[in-house]
């Protein structure tokens, strides 16, 4: 887990960030429970009250659920939640997209073309 | 942090102790258990006087103060003498006291002291050096003399460690050092360990800080999780035409030709309203300075030196 100290991110918005990417990509399984938020503030060098703040939340927005003197586990169905969260990013920002294109005078099938380049540009970048 | 409930390492009501033209007053306050709390003050703000009545140093105090949610601070309890380890000030052990003598007295002293630990640590911490256990208390450095207490506490089987400035005579390295073994030492205790320092470099322990007491002049002024205070105070940075108004509405400012910077609170921030300025999360370190300013009567040294 990388986190920067200046980047103007929260440490604990990093953190949140980093389990949510790997609980999406499958690395901690149903049930399984997330580094206890002692033992992560030790090996992460940093606060209890930070690794706290992180897995509460994940735990805000259904990810893991919180035991009582056990830790936080993660639930079933995150990674469909959490596509489906993904899902609507891209659309808000293809949305945002076609509204500027409007603005700009951009025709519809210039906005796709423009989107092809992007996409080739970005597979070609691999 | 809203929404999650903490149990008490230390409960105190009712606190007070009277010096002459110093008091200290202290009508209730909880210390988190399994968290490192951080007492932070200018010098004089009572820190020290607090640690000693807490460690049972002092004793001629008004007030109650609870251990662990049953236990009194006035009955001597065994489970507190064994369960609580005091670091502070330099006379803590003899001076004539040698390294071995420290380690036999801590042993006959409290239950569940491990001499394998206390000579691991006195080892990992290069403590008297190629002397080895016969040197005496008052030939170590100030940094050896703490690292020599902390051997000595973290040797026993301690639920609480009250820790009076242990960082200010260690060299950076060994303020990381220190930090590291807080962490592991609150990690090991799966939550029933806690661990009050006090510090004036609040920089060096910000890491490790999960509560926060802010102390002036005997009193606490401002407290909570680092978290909550994080969101509680904004910095605010913005040019030099909007440093009258925003004077008004700032706790704190410092302002030069090129701008000005301060503390304000999260409800004043909609005052700012117009002003073009830059918001940050302050650091630990900014929230102290800005609360300790409103106190401090260090306000005049910059008229000073202008005169």
């Amino acid at each position: 887990m990388k986190l920067l100290q200046n980047s103007g991110v929260p440490i604990y918005q990093q953190i949140a960030d980093q389990f949510k990417t790997q609980i999406l990509e499958g690395k901690f399984q149903q049930g399984e429970y997330l580094p206890s938020i002692r033992g992560l503030a030790k090996d992460l060098k940093i606060s209890v009250i930070t690794t706290m703040k992180a897995y509460e939340l994940l735990a805000e927005e259904g990810l893991v659920t919180a035991v009582q003197g056990k830790g936080f586990y993660v639930n079933a169905q995150n990674s469909e939640m959490l596509q489906e969260q993904y899902m609507r990013k891209v659309e808000e920002a293809l949305n945002q997209a076609i509204q500027v294109a409007g603005i700009a005078g951009l025709s519809d099938r210039e906005l796709c073309e423009m989107l092809s380049t992007l996409l080739e540009m970005k597979d070609t970048e691999g | 942090m809203e929404g999650f409930v903490t149990e008490d390492a230390i409960r105190i009501v009712g606190l007070e102790k009277r010096f002459k033209g110093f008091a200290l007053e202290i009508p209730e306050l909880s210390i988190p258990k399994g968290f490192t709390t951080a007492l932070i003050g200018e010098n004089g703000a009572g820190k020290t006087t607090l640690l000693n009545i807490l460690a049972g140093v002092r004793l001629d105090y008004k007030g109650d103060v609870t251990f662990f949610g049953k236990y009194s601070g006035r009955e001597e309890d065994p489970y507190v003498r064994n369960h609580v380890g005091f670091l502070g000030g330099d006379n803590y052990y003899m001076p004539h006291w040698t390294v071995e003598q420290v380690r036999s007295l801590n042993a006959s002293l409290f239950e569940g002291f491990s001499a394998e630990k206390f000579d691991a640590y006195c080892r990992a911490l290069d403590i008297g050096g190629a002397g080895g256990g016969r040197k005496p208390v008052r030939s170590l450095s100030s940094g050896n003399k703490v690292k020599l207490m902390l051997a000595g506490v973290l040797a026993r089987d301690t639920n609480l460690l009250l820790l009076d400035e242990p960082a200010s005579p260690l060299d950076p390295l060994m303020r990381e050092a220190l930090c590291n073994m807080i962490r592991e030492y609150i990690d090991a205790g799966a939550g029933e360990r806690t661990v009050l320092l006090s510090s004036h470099n609040v920089s060096d322990m910000e890491n490790v800080t999960d509560y926060a007491l802010i102390m002036e002049k005997g009193r606490i002024v401002e407290q909570g999780f680092v978290t909550d205070l994080k969101e509680k105070y904004i910095l605010i940075k913005g040019d030099p035409e909007g440093a009258d108004a925003a004077r008004k509405v700032l706790m704190t400012m410092s302002s030069s030709s090129y701008g000005y910077e301060g503390l304000c609170r999260a409800e004043d921030l909609d005052r700012l309203a117009g002003l073009n300025v830059e918001t940050e999360v302050p650091s630990l370190t900014a929230i102290c300075v800005g609360i300790m300013q409103q106190y401090s009567s260090l306000k005049a040294l910059q008229d000073i030196a202008r005169m």
